[in-house]
């Protein structure tokens, strides 16, 4: 039976895992606009992009 | 704005390609497109060359209007002076820099899409990053070939005006945000891992093997500790603030509840009486968090501290040995000589050098109509500049804390009494006592049994946690209040809507409530026979002065202007069928035909009009009502007492008069509001006051309820509780409908958590109350308030207008 302290001590540090990554998620400002990511994942070209590669049609679907 | 779009279509007046806004008056056209000012066209032009077209490939118009934009050339002048420059610097490498800018037109998918391709306007910036939450861009640039102070004149040439903060950093993250997600995972968590190692013993009945139940005890202290440490330290904070302010509210039998069910559980798993209730206390812990992280984003969408802020000046016109040259408020010293502009605030104390001139203190007293001023007079900090530029001598400087101060004035500032805010206290006093003698009665009945005594006053206390209530309030609130702000309704606070419920008297102001401010102004004439009217209009056609436009306006009047001259300031002097016009000010008439007519007070803005020498008459500006603001105001009175309260002298005031049914009281100045409105208060009649809060401050302060109404939502007046879109104002009766409906979920909610309470109390009191019903009664009645708040708040919600304004 001792095997299932050994789960309930996985378990826990696992979940304490989660803990831990969310509460650095928070800290790192992922948070903080909960807006703008989803719509920004929409647009087709990046701002990194250069003004020659990005032909003008290319952004307008996913507005419309 | 669509159904205004629709309604002009027929007679042929287009939308601005920019902005969608109708082109009312002189549409500017570039080749086949019609933009409503010049303003909307430049910024097209410039996106359209930079290859960012694509920015007007959605539905609608995605622009903001540019009509009411002042571009200022020296408005971003100040960003040049390091101090303030460094208050928008998050980091400065020398070769890369990067400033956070707050722009309050961020408003959609496409904002985002334009913000993020600036660097394509300019090669010194290098990336822009834009966020909808706080509206709030950060721009990465390179300071060797742009400076700060470009890159807002960048902003603001793409249609996106940045507004400087006065003090602190613009976009700060709160803080108290991110901590509360974590004191939510942390309750969270530990929450679902105790209830994991607790219905192991539900299902058994029976306390487990021993190994079992003392390694399931300590792993659930172990998880409670910072439960009640961390993430319910802001419940003990605020009880105990309470306390201290001698105010019982509804946090503190929320602590006493919580330190009771933590320590009762301590001593249960010490003693072996039982296991506990550490799995309801972190549930009830966590859904607490739940309530105030939706009322937090409900506050998320409205900046108003930050939007009335923008008001205050930051920098004045100093006048140096090089000219005028813009100079931050802190640096001003007594004797400088500066100058201010229509509209703009005095940033100091100071004396008119000016022969003569006018300020009102709307912002300081509330009393809007303006101070004629003579050579040498004093100039309060806080006074606005009406008519036109002042030049004053600084007596002595003021800070920046002291102008914030006149802001928060004590007229403005005095708190209102929140339905809300009454009721919670109260109840919160009556809770408590009732809590604690229920607890004493129940000890006492049991009492020759001591363990049974203690075991049901303790069970009292945990059962007896208003936690249901308190969830009740924000959650129903904090969603009406998005759902009001997606219509275009503002609240300061969700208790306003609750007091919006309660109205039983509207009052509304007229010029620019009743009426629209901006667009489709008119003219009309006073004393002007109908051939001279037509000759002025004619002339009116040649200029761009406000109100000659608004002469103009409408079918266009016939006549051969032969010569035509328009003096800047002044008016507009020419020959119009061979009959010398004049249409300007009257000192402006005096120069032309040496007669100075005499202004009716009463007359409000308007030109004087000389024909062949003689004066002849006025052009009385007149503004139009609201597209169904009759019918709305008609309906409103089935259900409220309605009056209009008009600071004009009003040439419609027979109509306006039916339309109120007689209600309705003519030429009263801003103090009158105020008593009026104070009376209808002391007669123990709740009153919502409309205006658009410049004349009226006073009148929004003293109102239960005060409402400004706004065509323009970057412009908030200090003195109101909600902000109402101009073109929502017809909308007034169903937002009203559902602010009646918020106050019907409250108090169903109210009811229904009674309703568990009375259950768990009588299970208390008969010693029943074990950690199982507990555990049960908790996340069941929390989640039954959670769903009908927010669920039923968004049920009523489809009675709202359809389509969302901005």
């Amino acid at each position: 039976m001792s095997v299932i302290v050994l789960l309930i001590i996985a378990g826990g540090l696992v979940a304490a895992g989660f803990l831990a990554a969310f509460a650095w998620a928070v800290g790192s400002g992922q948070y903080d606009d909960m807006a703008s990511p989803p719509l920004r994942m929409l647009f087709d070209d990046a701002p990194a992009d250069s003004a020659h590669s990005d032909s003008q049609g290319a952004s307008h679907d996913i507005r419309r | 704005m669509m159904d205004a779009a629709l309604s002009l279509a027929s007679t042929a007046v287009t939308v601005c390609r920019h902005c969608g806004d109708p082109c009312t008056d002189r549409p500017v056209r570039r080749g086949d497109d019609t933009f409503c000012c010049r303003g909307c066209a430049s910024v097209y032009l410039l996106l359209h060359n930079a290859g960012l077209a694509a920015f007007y490939d959605c539905e609608a118009p995605p622009g903001v209007s540019q009509r009411r934009a002042r571009r200022r050339s020296a408005q971003y002048a100040v960003l040049d002076d390091p101090a303030v420059a460094t208050r928008l610097v998050a980091f400065d490498a020398g070769e890369q820099a990067m400033a956070t800018f707050d722009v309050p037109d961020l408003h959609c998918a496409s904002c985002l899409w334009l913000i993020e391709r600036l660097w394509r306007l300019d090669s010194g910036i290098i990336r822009a990053d834009a966020d909808l939450t706080r509206r709030v861009v950060r721009v990465w640039f390179r300071p060797s070939s742009i400076s700060l102070r470009g890159v807002a004149e960048r902003l603001s040439a793409a249609g996106y005006p940045p507004v400087v903060p006065v003090e602190g950093s613009a976009g700060a993250v709160p803080a108290a945000r991110r901590g509360l997600y974590l004191r939510l995972a942390v309750a969270g968590f530990a929450f679902g891992n105790i209830m994991l190692f607790s219905i192991p013993r539900y299902v058994n009945g029976a306390p487990l093997e021993d190994g079992f139940q003392r390694l399931f005890d300590i792993l659930n202290v172990t998880f409670a500790l910072p439960v009640l440490l961390y993430s319910a330290s802001g419940f003990f904070t605020s009880a105990w603030q309470s306390v201290r302010l001698r105010k019982v509210t509804l946090d503190v039998p929320i602590a006493i509840g919580l330190v009771v069910m933590f320590a009762r559980s301590i001593a249960d798993i010490v003693t072996g009486y039982g296991e506990g209730y550490l799995d309801s206390f972190t549930g009830l812990v966590f859904f607490l968090l739940i309530g105030r992280l939706l009322q937090q984003k409900a506050f998320d969408r409205i900046a108003f501290d930050r939007s009335f802020r923008s008001f205050m000046p930051l920098s004045v016109l100093v006048r140096g040995a090089d000219g005028l040259r813009p100079t931050p408020i802190e640096r001003l010293t007594e004797g400088d000589t500066i100058v201010v502009r229509p509209y703009e605030v005095v940033p100091a104390d100071a004396e008119l050098i000016d022969a003569n001139g006018a300020v009102d203190y709307a912002f300081v007293t509330g009393e809007s109509r303006p101070v004629a001023l003579t050579r040498g007079d004093a100039v309060r900090a806080g006074g606005r500049v009406v008519g036109r530029s002042l030049t004053l001598t600084v007596v002595r400087p003021v800070s920046h804390s002291r102008l914030a101060a006149l802001w928060n004035n004590p007229a403005f500032a005095r708190p209102k009494r929140r339905w809300l805010t009454d009721v919670t206290e109260r109840f919160g006093a009556f809770f408590t006592t009732f809590a604690l003698l229920l607890a004493t009665a129940g000890a006492i009945a049991w009492w020759p049994d001591a363990r049974m005594s203690a075991s049901v006053a303790t069970a009292v206390l945990i059962i007896a946690c208003p936690c249901a209530i308190t969830l009740a309030a924000p959650i129903t609130l904090g969603t009406a209040m998005e759902l009001f702000g997606r219509v275009g309704l503002y609240l300061k606070h969700g208790a306003v809507a609750l007091d919006l419920a309660r109205t039983s008297t509207i009052v509304f102001d007229k010029t620019g409530t009743l009426t629209t401010a901006t667009d489709g102004l008119r003219a009309e004439s006073v004393g002007l026979s109908d051939d001279e009217w037509r000759l002025a209009r004619r002339l009116a056609a040649e200029s761009v002065h406000p109100i000659s436009r608004a002469m103009a306006a409408g079918d266009s009047a016939h006549g051969v202007v032969t010569e035509c001259a328009e003096h800047p300031g002044g008016g507009v002097a020419g020959s119009v069928d061979g009959r010398r016009v004049v249409v300007g000010s009257p000192s402006f008439i005096q120069q032309q035909c040496g007669v100075t007519p005499l202004r009716p007070a009463a007359l409000g803005p308007s030109a004087g009009i000389a024909i062949d020498g003689t004066f002849r008459g006025w052009a009385r500006l007149i503004a139009p009502p609201r597209d169904g603001i009759e019918q709305a105001v008609a309906r409103l009175g089935t259900s409220y007492d309605v009056w209009l309260l008009s600071g004009d002298r009003d040439e419609e005031a027979v109509r306006w008069r039916r339309v109120f049914s007689g209600r309705a009281a003519f030429s009263q100045a801003p103090d009158d509001k105020l008593v009026a409105v104070a009376a209808h208060e002391s007669t123990g009649s709740r009153v919502l006051m409309v205006g658009d809060g410049l004349n009226d401050a006073g009148a929004l302060a003293a109102a239960n309820v005060g409402m400004a109404v706004s065509d323009d939502t970057a412009c908030m007046v200090p003195a109101c509780d909600a902000v109402i879109q101009g073109r929502r104002l017809p909308d007034l009766p169903v937002l009203l409908r559902f602010a009646r409906r918020a106050r019907q979920v409250v108090i169903a909610c109210f009811a229904v958590s009674i309703l568990y309470n009375v259950v768990g109390l009588s299970l208390a009191l008969a010693g029943r109350l074990t950690p199982l019903a507990t555990a049960i009664l908790m996340p069941i009645s929390s989640l039954t308030i959670l769903a009908m708040g927010a669920g039923g708040m968004r049920w009523f919600g489809r009675a709202l207008p359809r389509e969302a304004a901005r």
